[in-house]
């Protein structure tokens, strides 16, 4: 049957790569005039985009997704015509919740794990007599040869690795009840009946 | 048998080199892995919660897969395609600093107009790549911190949209079918119990004929 070949048939590595490559030929044509390239002239903007792309770790970046989830989650959830009108506010005040306890979570054990993850990968030079811990401190260094930035993304790598292992447990332990408390809080706020409450 | 330790190092090293030099993909990645490992942890949450019983978890289990391979497929998607335009955007010489633009004068890429820098009328931007140029080394510092500037700046459009945009709405939709779907089954049984309510009190016929499902809102 053709259908069922097709589904056989279907890679997603290749529906992928077939989608990032009409992609990219439509972003090509469309970005920009051939006879007046886009060119970024403005110093400052220049130094922004350079200083993004070597500081922005996965904790800045889960700040960055929790500030704008704010601004169009809750008016996804309020314009839901699927469900009625009391649901739709329960589930505005539960987004909300959500959002600033895991944004709160993340953020902040994404960070912890980093600082944590930098403090065992000093390269030898930059252990001081008066350092703790000594023999540990070059632990994680990776031997291979580095740069400086190189150096910082692979910290912001790892201790993003360790941060999602802990967040698989604080999300049961931090997340939830605090997302229940969030939740509470807002639908008192609002005269929202909730029947989770209780 | 390799030991431990040349594990480990070979480990460190494979980040370091993978991600090093790409913030961009490591965001992508972490993501990605974000994703799976919270929606495992529901899977497990609800498998191993004593107080929701079995018939219920064979249905909760697999709708949590679900939320949890569109929330990860989404994610992925929408984000490396984004991010991908962008480094393209930036590899192929149409958006870049006055340094690079410069550097492809000079190498015959870009010609110098008046309003600023133009391709040739017969250049293909698909099929060109400042990274293969024989002379790339001369940009490469200032190339390599813009590029990757432009693909962390990608990236964030890209799980933005995918996260608090795309994913939301898919969720509520799929949500709200499922409901639908469930709502249904329960009041077609219960419907033919009030339709030919045999063996049943009145007390428990009234019950069934007030539970009639005729609103066209959900409640969640």
């Amino acid at each position: 049957m053709a259908s069922i070949s097709s589904i056989r048939n279907f890679s997603f590595s290749r529906a992928y790569n077939r989608l990032s490559r009409k992609a990219e030929r439509f972003a090509l044509n469309i970005a920009g005039n051939r006879n007046n390239l886009p060119t970024v002239s403005n110093p400052k903007t220049i130094n922004t985009i350079d200083w993004i792309g070597k500081k922005l770790s996965s904790a800045e970046n889960r700040l960055i997704l929790g500030a704008s989830a704010l601004l169009s989650q809750p008016f996804i959830d309020a314009s839901n015509k699927d469900v009625d009108a009391e649901t739709r506010k329960y589930s505005v005040c539960r987004t909300l919740a959500k959002i600033i306890a895991g944004t709160a979570t993340g953020y902040t054990i994404r960070k912890l794990c980093i600082k944590s993850i930098d403090a065992f990968t000093k390269s030898v030079n930059e252990i001081k007599p008066e350092m703790k811990l000594k023999k540990l401190r070059t632990f994680l260094t990776p031997t291979l040869k580095y740069t400086a930035e190189e150096l910082s993304q692979y910290k912001n790598t790892l201790g993003t690795i360790l941060a999602l292992g802990v967040m698989v447990f604080t999300n049961f332990l931090i997340d939830a009840p605090l997302t229940k408390g969030l939740t509470n809080a807002f639908t008192k706020l609002g005269g929202v009946r909730n029947d989770e409450s209780k | 048998m390799m030991n431990p330790s040349k594990m480990f190092n070979n480990f460190k090293n494979t980040i370091l080199t993978k991600y090093g030099p790409n913030p961009a993909k490591m965001l992508i990645y972490t993501g990605v892995l974000g994703w799976f490992l919270s929606s495992a942890a529901q899977v497990v949450a609800i498998a191993v919660n004593d107080k929701i019983p079995k018939e219920q978890k064979m249905f909760l289990i697999p709708q949590e897969i679900g939320d949890g391979a569109v929330n990860v497929v989404s994610f992925f998607l929408v984000t490396s395609v984004i991010k991908n335009l962008a480094s393209r955007l930036v590899s192929s010489g149409k958006l870049a600093t006055p340094k690079i633009r410069r550097f492809l004068t000079d190498s015959g890429i870009n010609l110098k107009t008046k309003n600023g820098w133009k391709v040739p009328a017969n250049f293909d931007f698909s099929k060109f790549n400042i990274e293969n140029m024989t002379n790339f080394y001369q940009i490469k510092d200032e190339y390599k911190s813009f590029k990757n500037g432009v693909d962390v700046v990608g990236m964030t459009l890209g799980s933005i949209l995918s996260c608090n945009i795309i994913t939301p709405i898919l969720r509520n939709k799929i949500a709200a079918d499922r409901q639908k779907k469930t709502l249904a089954r329960m009041n077609t049984f219960d419907q033919e119990k009030v339709n030919y309510p045999r063996g049943i009190s009145m007390d428990t016929y009234q019950k069934y004929a007030s539970m009639k499902y005729s609103s066209p809102s959900l409640k969640i």
